[in-house]
C-alpha cells in the first residue's frame, strides 16, 4: 500500500536531503516525509553529498555520521564552514546509530541543529521533529 | 708517654752534664790557685753544693718543660679514633707554659672538629647524592608530601606523569594535580584520615586508580602504593608510588569500543524494525483480526524492550568511562511518571501486568534529567515484571518524605530477594543465581539506576522479603534545593556525571 500523500499548501514544497547510505532507512524517511508533502532527494555518498548540499536549494539536510567516501563530522563542517559566502541556510539534522564519545557529541551537536539517534526515533518521530523546527512551513 | 719520659730524661742528662763540668770547673780552678787563701774543704763542698742545686734544677725544669708537652700529647690522644676513652688533659694545674698549652691544644681541637665536620658532611653528601639519584631517577613517578599534603618532592616521572614541570610541582597541594578516582570507598584520602593520628607508620596500596588529566589529556590508570610516617623531622610524612597499568586496564575500555561498536550493529536493525512496525500499525491495524492485533503488540513491545535493553549496555559502558552526562531540569514529577507509564503500558499489557499507580498531589517540582531517570523507572518496573511470578500486580507509589524529598516505590508481590544477596544487588552483572536460570537479565539495571539516582543526589534501595516480593524506592530532590545549590555554587546548568567511580577527595565534587 503506498502512503498518503498530503499535498504542501505552499507552491513550493519543502526540500529535505537525506545523506544516508543505508537505503533501507532512506527509503522509510523518504516514505514518512513524502507522506507530509515535502520534496526528499536521497545520496548516499559523502562527496556527492557536499556538492549537492552546496547548491544551497534545501530547507534541512539530514546528515548521517557513516557514510563512504566523505564522513558526516566532514561535510557538516565544511556546511558550517564561517568563511562560506552565503552560508547554507538549511537547517542540518544529524542522524546517527554511532555512540560518540560525549565530547565529541557536544563538538558536533554545538554545530549541527539537530541530533538524533535513528534507533531512538520512528519515522513518524522524525517528521514531526522537522515539523516542530520549521513550524511555518507546516501550516 | 715513653716519649715523654725519655725526653725529661734527656733533659735531666744535659743538666747533668752541665752541673758536672761546673763541678770539674771548679775543681780545676781550686788546683791552679794553690795560692789561695780559701781552705780546699770549702771550695770542695761549695763544687759539691752547685752540684746538688744544679741537680735539682735540672729535675724540677725538664719537669716543668714537659708538662705542657705532656698536655698537648694527651689531648692528641684524647681525640685519636685509635685511643678510645683517653681521658682530656687537664691545662688547670700547668704551670709555666700554660698558655702555649692551652692555645695548641685548643687549635689541635679545632682542627680536629673541622676535620670532623667535613667528614660528616662530606657522608651526608654522598648520601643525598645517592638519595637524590634514586628518587630522581626512579622510573616510576613519586611524590613525597608533608601532613597536609602539600608536595615536598616529585620526580621527573611524576612531572612527566602529571604533564607539569618538576618545579610547579613543589609546595602545591597534591589532590589538584593528581585528581584521583578510586573503585571503592577506600580512597587514599580516607586511608590518610584513617591513619594520621592513629599510626607510627603504614603503608597501603590500591589497584585500579584513576587519574583525570584534564579534557585534553589521556586518563591514566595505574596502582597506587602509599607510605605513611607520622612527624618525620624533614616532614616527609607522605610517600606515593605510581604503576601505570594503562595500556592493561584499558583493555576494558576496548571492551567498551566493542560494546559501542555492537549496539551500532544493534541499533540499525532496531531502526528498520520500528520504521516497519510504526508502518504496519498505521497501514494494516484497523482492518487486522485481534489475534493480528495482538501481535504487532507484541512485536511492538519486544522492539522497545530491546531498544531499552540496548540503551542500558550502552549507558553502563558511558558510567563506566564517565561518559553519561546528566542534565537537571526542572519538571513536574507526576506528568514525567505518567508518561514514563504511558510508555510502558504496552509492554505491561502484553505481559499481563497490571500497574497500580499513586501519586501523591502535594509533590514539588524535581530536578531531573528526564531520559535518564526514565530508564531508572523502566529498570525497576522491568525487574519488578521479570521477579513477579505468578502475581501480576505492581505498585508504583510516589509521595513526599518527612526530609522533604520525593520518593517513588516500586513494589511486586512475587519472588522476593534472600537477605544474604541484598547487599550485592546493585553491582555490576550481579545476578541472583537461584533465578538465573528462570529469569532473564544481565544484572545492568540495577547498577546503572544506582548510579543515576545518584548523579540525582538521591538514594536507591530495596527492601525485600522472600516469597512475598521486593520494594525498590528511589528518592529525587526538589528542584528548589537543586537550584539552592546552583546559586551557592554559581554552577548553573546542573550537569552530572554519573559513574561507578568513587572520587578520593570531596574538593572537586561534581
Amino acid at each position: 500500500m503506498q502512503p498518503q500523500h498530503q499535498p504542501s499548501p505552499h507552491s513550493t514544497p519543502l526540500q529535505i536531503l537525506c545523506v544516508e547510505d543505508e537505503q533501507f532507512i532512506s527509503e522509510l524517511y523518504s516514505r514518512a516525509l513524502r507522506g507530509a508533502g515535502y520534496e526528499v532527494t536521497v545520496i548516499a555518498d559523502g562527496e556527492r553529498a557536499l556538492e549537492v548540499a552546496q547548491t544551497n536549494t534545501y530547507d534541512v539536510i539530514l546528515l548521517d555520521l557513516m557514510i563512504p567516501n566523505l564522513s558526516g563530522i566532514e561535510i557538516l563542517r565544511a556546511l558550517r564552514d564561517p568563511a562560506r559566502v552565503p552560508p547554507i541556510r538549511a537547517k542540518i539534522i544529524i542522524i546517527t546509530n554511532l555512540e560518540q564519545r560525549k565530547e565529541v557529541r557536544a563538538d558536533i551537536e554545538s554545530q549541527a541543529d539537530g541530533y538524533l539517534v535513528k534507533a531512538e526515533i520512528t519515522p513518524k518521530e522524525l517528521l514531526e521533529f522537522i515539523q516542530r523546527m520549521i513550524p511555518n512551513e507546516i501550516q | 708517654m715513653n716519649h715523654l719520659q725519655k725526653f725529661r730524661r734527656q733533659l735531666y742528662r744535659i743538666f747533668l752534664g752541665i752541673s758536672v763540668l761546673e763541678g770539674a770547673a771548679l775543681i780545676a780552678a781550686w788546683g791552679l790557685t794553690s795560692k789561695s787563701t780559701v781552705s780546699p774543704y770549702i771550695l770542695a763542698a761549695a763544687g759539691v753544693a752547685v752540684i746538688i742545686i744544679n741537680l735539682a734544677v735540672a729535675y724540677l725544669v725538664s719537669s716543668l718543660a714537659v708538662a705542657p708537652l705532656q698536655s698537648v700529647w694527651q689531648a692528641v690522644l684524647h681525640i685519636s679514633p685509635s685511643e678510645h676513652g683517653f681521658a682530656a688533659p687537664q691545662t688547670d694545674t700547668l704551670g709555666p707554659g700554660k698558655e702555649l698549652a692551652t692555645t695548641v691544644i685548643s687549635q689541635i681541637y679545632a682542627l680536629n672538629d673541622s676535620v670532623n665536620k667535613a667528614a660528616t658532611v662530606a657522608e651526608a653528601e654522598l648520601k643525598k647524592l645517592t638519595h637524590n639519584f634514586i628518587a630522581q631517577n626512579l622510573p616510576l613517578p613519586l611524590f613525597v608530601l608533608d601532613a597536609n599534603k602539600t608536595i615536598i618532592f616529585a620526580n621527573q616521572a611524576a612531572a612527566d606523569y602529571v604533564g607539569h614541570k618538576q618545579t610547579e610541582l613543589v609546595g602545591q597541594n597534591v589532590y589538584p594535580i593528581l585528581d584521583m578516582s578510586f573503585t571503592s570507598t577506600n580512597t587514599f584520602d580516607n586511608w590518610l584520615k584513617q591513619v594520621q593520628g592513629t599510626k607510627a607508620t603504614a603503608v597501603n596500596i590500591w589497584e585500579r586508580v584513576r587519574i583525570n588529566r584534564g579534557a585534553d589529556r589521556q586518563e591514566r590508570l595505574f596502582d597506587l602504593a602509599a607510605y605513611y610516617n607520622q612527624n618525620n623531622p624533614d616532614k616527609l610524612e607522605i610517600m606515593l608510588l605510581l604503576f601505570d597499568h594503562t595500556k592493561m586496564y584499558s583493555q576494558d575500555d576496548q571492551a567498551i569500543s566493542f560494546v559501542a561498536l555492537s549496539v551500532h550493529e544493534l541499533r540499525t536493525p532496531l531502526t528498520l524494525l520500528r520504521g516497519y512496525i510504526e508502518v504496519f500499525e498505521e497501514e494494516l491495524r484497523a482492518t487486522a483480526s485481534p489475534e493480528l492485533q495482538g501481535f504487532m503488540d507484541k512485536m511492538n513491545a519486544q522492539a522497545e524492550q530491546l531498544m531499552a535493553y540496548v540503551n542500558n549496555i550502552l549507558n553502563v559502558a558511558r558510567i563506566d568511562n564517565d561518559q553519561l552526562e546528566l542534565h537537571l531540569q526542572e519538571a513536574s514529577w507526576p506528568e514525567v511518571l505518567k508518561s514514563v507509564i504511558d510508555a510502558y503500558s504496552l509492554r505491561a499489557k502484553v505481559r499481563g501486568i497490571t500497574l497500580h499507580c499513586r501519586i501523591a498531589k502535594n509533590l514539588p517540582t524535581v530536578g531531573i534529567d528526564r531520559l535518564s531517570i526514565s530508564e531508572v523507572i523502566n529498570n525497576l518496573i522491568d525487574n519488578a515484571i521479570k521477579y513477579s511470578g505468578q502475581s501480576q500486580v505492581i505498585n508504583l507509589d510516589t509521595h513526599l518524605t518527612q526530609d522533604g524529598v520525593v520518593e517513588t516505590t516500586v513494589q511486586d508481590f512475587g519472588l522476593g530477594i534472600s537477605p544474604s544477596i541484598i547487599p550485592n544487588l546493585f553491582t555490576k552483572f550481579y545476578r541472583d543465581h537461584r533465578n538465573r536460570a528462570q529469569v532473564g537479565g544481565n544484572g545492568l539495571g540495577l547498577y546503572l539506576s544506582k548510579a543515576i539516582v545518584s548523579a540525582h543526589g538521591g538514594n536507591l534501595w530495596v527492601r525485600s522479603k522472600e516469597g512475598a516480593g521486593s520494594t525498590f524506592g528511589f528518592t529525587l530532590l526538589p528542584y528548589s534545593q537543586l537550584a539552592d545549590e546552583a546559586k551557592r555554587t554559581g554552577n548553573n546548568d546542573l550537569v552530572r556525571g554519573a559513574h561507578g567511580w568513587i572520587k578520593n577527595h570531596s574538593l572537586y565534587r561534581r
